[in-house]
């Protein structure tokens, strides 16, 4: 009975937390229709700016407590006012999406660079002593945190109920275009609830940081939980987020109390997909309309394509280049060479499921640590053919996926993003916690070199061409089937779903086609990249490398195919080139991916050929029909 | 079997507070070009939606050549051959006007994706002549020059006609045409109706929902009339100007 009581107060403490989070992802949603995926980001900043003015630099606790709000929330409106409120208006809700990813990443690669990559703890803000209450053993910090959650929800209960920007916000959520004709700063107010959100986040960030050790990548684990705490809610409902949180916090307590923590995070992904199997509007069910109201009125973000003349004036130098590359590099740039094409297919996979069927995934790195373990394990520990598991990986890679898209498919919104984030995430935990099949944190060893039969793929220079050449198949075939008809009924349903179907598309079918196939190939991926490492640890296929390759192909531009190619490279070589810039390489990351969302819609490639476009002065041709042909 | 390209039968909808469509029932015969007229809001959008089972009905039921469409989804409704266009033209940003032409006919490719990943010849073939069609038909309604620009640069009376294209890819039995002729000029609207009227004439039964009355009047064979959701009267097009009671509802809303 005490430890129910133990635990059960446990997980109400957990649950604040994550219900603090969910309200600052709510908030955001119900102005914007956007997930904001940063703001696990605020919490972490939050978390460390206390530790610097509290810790380092000795501030009373009051004092660096508000100082290390206010460097959040101010943080958060500049990253708001820069990137979030001015792409709102320009880019459709699966690009919003990646953009917040982007600004996770930024944020995480920020912390990095300013507090290094260990984890901090914060002292608890009333001594270690814990309290009893009615017998239970309460943390002091505990009703810290108690306190804060309620502080915040009577304060968001206050703002949203009897203020007139409270009624201002509800308005920009039921009708931006209305709110704009009847006089209000839409703009402001997104960036008001973006700033807000922030200075929750960092609450709950300081407030868990006595209790929780923080360290600078932490902060997809927030925005995860604060998302299914929203998911398990309903989406819009203020009191859905806390009752989500709260309920997500205890369900967590208890499954890690009494069966064990790698089920807790099992049990979250499951709770995600039970609740929007069976209860789409969450439990709580929002007012607001799932489907958002906004999709329609948002500009298409174009995508360039190339013809097949555009692909071999760009694919047959860059072949050539490629195969003669070799012979003018060092083995340290052949190895990044070999490691930028073993990303790029899994960046191949990621363009076929976003940049043609517009699915945002989140997971790939996820499908990766399946399909590199499973190989790894097979080979290592059992002795078959790298072969045999490189196919067996991709075997499981392609149940996982299509049993997340059978449940998500059929829900409209980020559902099929989110769900591949707590996918990616629970990998995540089991490839740590099943240390006697993964070899835990320390990685997995013993992986043979690739070989089939005979044929032993062993240095870096047959890696390097063996890989060419997969490439160079991979890209053949893909690009045989997006210039047909299936890359035309995915690029219809990126355009716009109901059209697409009422053309006879079948629009779930073909977004799980293409979700698998980007799932095997990130399987593939995962595969070749444990053989060429001869070992395999979790830090290099966890949820920060699917933000990377989303950032490799958004940068190289998206719908391209090859366009991963440059973007994998100029995040892989970079920090080969300039070693000590290495520690950049996180933060590099996200700003690119929020700069080229800003500045170069199209990527790298996409740009230049628009370049090339426009130097040949090609002018779009009018419409006239009075010079039809006859 | 009946000849009945389209058979509503006690079709109802309500959206709150508003009926949008109520108790409804027509046929329209196959073969030929049926109007649906009426004021706005008399239903004739929510009635498309209805048939195309966008969002489901309230009651009633819609056969199409005598197979019920309850329960049927979009895209199960396109591949029984009855197609439709959009009010605001609902062309694919961010594809060509040809692809976007060529994504109508995806019922008929029988190369899977897998097929075209090998760049089997038959695929190769198949996509060949399926170009040759868009082209064609984009040559036919005056609009080869701009086969290969984005569809979202043309204007809107271009992306209408490129919709109906798109929509006669796709092999259909029935059209349902949700106001083509919005936003085209005299000339364009001339066009219009010499394509439509080619449709028709290759088999094709067409239901269109048009406000340019010279346009109703010149092309249908059949009037339907709605009003407040309800069937005000159908007849032919002569029948249909001197009606008494059609020529009260439009006054009524004219004045």
């Amino acid at each position: 009975m005490n430890q129910f009581a133990q635990i059960m107060v446990g997980g109400l403490l957990q649950g604040s937390v994550f219900a603090i989070i969910a309200l600052g992802i709510t908030l955001v949603y119900r102005v914007t229709g956007i997930i904001n995926l940063a703001q696990g980001g605020f919490c972490i900043l939050g978390a460390l700016t206390l530790y610097t003015f509290q810790v380092e630099w000795s501030w009373p606790l009051p004092l660096a407590f508000i100082a290390a709000m206010a460097a959040t929330t101010a943080f958060g409106v500049a990253l708001g006012a820069a990137t979030f409120v001015p792409a709102l208006s320009r880019l459709p809700n699966s690009s919003m999406l990646m953009l917040t990813a982007g600004l996770l990443t930024f944020i995480g690669g920020l912390a990095l660079v300013v507090w290094g990559s260990q984890p901090f703890i914060v002292p608890p803000f009333s001594g270690e002593q814990p309290i009893a209450i009615l017998g239970v053993l309460v943390p002091s910090q505990g009703l810290w945190i108690g306190g804060i959650a309620l502080l915040i929800i009577a304060g968001v209960w206050y703002l949203m109920a009897r203020t007139a920007t409270g009624m201002a916000l509800i308005t920009c959520a039921e009708n931006p275009l209305a709110a704009r004709f009847m006089g209000i700063d839409v703009a402001r107010l997104t960036l008001f609830s973006f700033g807000l959100a922030a200075l929750i986040g960092g609450i709950g960030g300081a407030a868990v940081a006595p209790i929780m050790s923080l360290q600078f990548d932490a902060g997809g684990f927030f925005t995860n939980a604060g998302f299914i705490a929203v998911a398990l809610g309903g989406m819009s409902s203020l009191g859905g987020a806390i009752a989500g949180g709260l309920f997500l916090g205890v369900a967590e307590q208890l499954a890690a109390g009494y069966v064990s923590s790698l089920f807790a995070n099992g049990l979250a992904l499951g709770l995600l997909l039970v609740t929007l199997l069976w209860r789409p509007r969450g439990f709580f069910g929002g007012t607001l309309r799932r489907r958002d109201v906004r999709e329609e009125a948002r500009v298409y973000r174009s995508v360039v394509r190339f013809g097949g003349r555009g692909m071999v004036l760009i694919g047959l130098p860059l072949l050539i280049l490629l195969l003669v590359l070799p012979d003018f590099v060092g083995g340290g740039m052949l190895s990044s060479l070999v490691i930028t094409f073993i990303l790029f297919i899994a960046v191949l996979g990621l363009d076929v499921a976003m940049g043609y069927a517009g699915q945002v995934s989140l997971g790939q790195s996820g499908f990766m640590a399946v399909g590199g373990y499973t190989a790894g394990i097979l080979a290592a520990t059992y002795d078959l053919p790298p072969a045999l598991g490189i196919l067996a990986g991709m075997a499981l890679s392609l149940a996982c996926a299509l049993s997340l898209s059978l449940v998500t498919m059929r829900l409209q919104g980020a559902y099929l993003a989110l769900a591949t984030l707590t996918f990616g995430l629970l990998v995540d935990s089991l490839t740590v916690g099943l240390v006697d099949v993964t070899g835990g944190p320390s990685g997995l060893v013993g992986i043979p070199a690739l070989s089939f039969g005979p044929l032993v793929i062993g240095t870096p220079r047959a890696m390097y061409y063996f890989l060419l050449v997969l490439m160079a198949v991979l890209v053949a075939a893909l690009l045989g089937a997006m210039r047909s008809g299936f890359g035309r009924a995915l690029q219809a349903i990126r355009a716009d779903q109901t059209a697409a179907a009422a053309l006879g598309i079948n629009v779930p079918r073909h977004k799980m086609a293409a979700f698998a196939i980007s799932a095997v190939l990130a399987s593939l991926s995962g595969s070749l990249y444990a053989f060429d490492f001869h070992f395999l640890s979790p830090d290099m296929v966890a949820t920060p490398r699917s933000f990377e390759l989303i950032a490799m192909l958004i940068i190289g531009g998206e719908g391209t195919l090859i366009g991963g190619l440059p973007g994998a490279a100029l995040i892989t070589l970079l920090p080969t080139l300039f070693q000590p810039f290495a520690v950049y390489k996180t933060l590099a990351e996200g700003a690119l991916l929020a700069l080229t969302f800003q500045y170069l819609p199209d990527g790298m490639l996409g740009g230049l050929w628009r370049l090339g476009q426009w130097a040949r002065g090609l002018a779009p041709a009018r419409f006239a029909p009075g010079r039809a042909a006859p | 079997m009946s000849d009945a390209a389209l058979e509503v039968i006690g079709l109802a909808k309500r959206f709150g507070g508003v009926q949008a469509v109520a108790d409804l029932s027509f046929t329209v015969p196959a073969g030929g070009i049926a109007a649906l007229i009426g004021p706005n809001g008399a239903g004739k959008t929510t009635l498309f939606n209805l048939v195309t089972n966008l969002f489901p009905a309230d009651a009633g039921e819609v056969r199409f050549l005598g197979t019920s469409l309850r329960g049927r989804g979009p895209s199960d409704i396109a591949a029984l051959g009855l197609l439709r266009t959009f009010q605001t033209a609902r062309i694919f940003p961010g594809m060509n006007v040809l692809e976007n032409v060529m994504a109508g006919a995806h019922r008929q490719i029988r190369h899977g994706a897998a097929a075209q990943m090998l760049w089997l010849p038959g695929a190769r073939h198949e996509e060949a002549a399926l170009r040759r069609r868009a082209a064609d038909l984009l040559d036919l309604v005056g609009l080869a020059g701009l086969r290969d620009q984005p569809a979202a640069s043309l204007p809107m009376g271009a992306q209408k006609m490129v919709e109906v294209c798109r929509a006669f890819m796709a092999r259909p039995r029935l059209l349902l045409l949700d106001e083509p002729a919005a936003g085209l000029n005299d000339s364009e609207t001339a066009e219009l109706a010499a394509l439509l009227r080619a449709v028709c004439d290759s088999g094709v039964t067409i239901m269109v929902v048009e406000h340019n009355m010279s346009l109703v009047m010149d092309i249908a064979d059949q009037v339907i009339v709605l009003d407040l959701g309800r069937l005000l009267a159908q007849g032919t097009p002569r029948d249909i100007q001197r009606d008494p009671r059609v020529i009260e509802a439009y006054l009524g809303v004219a004045t």
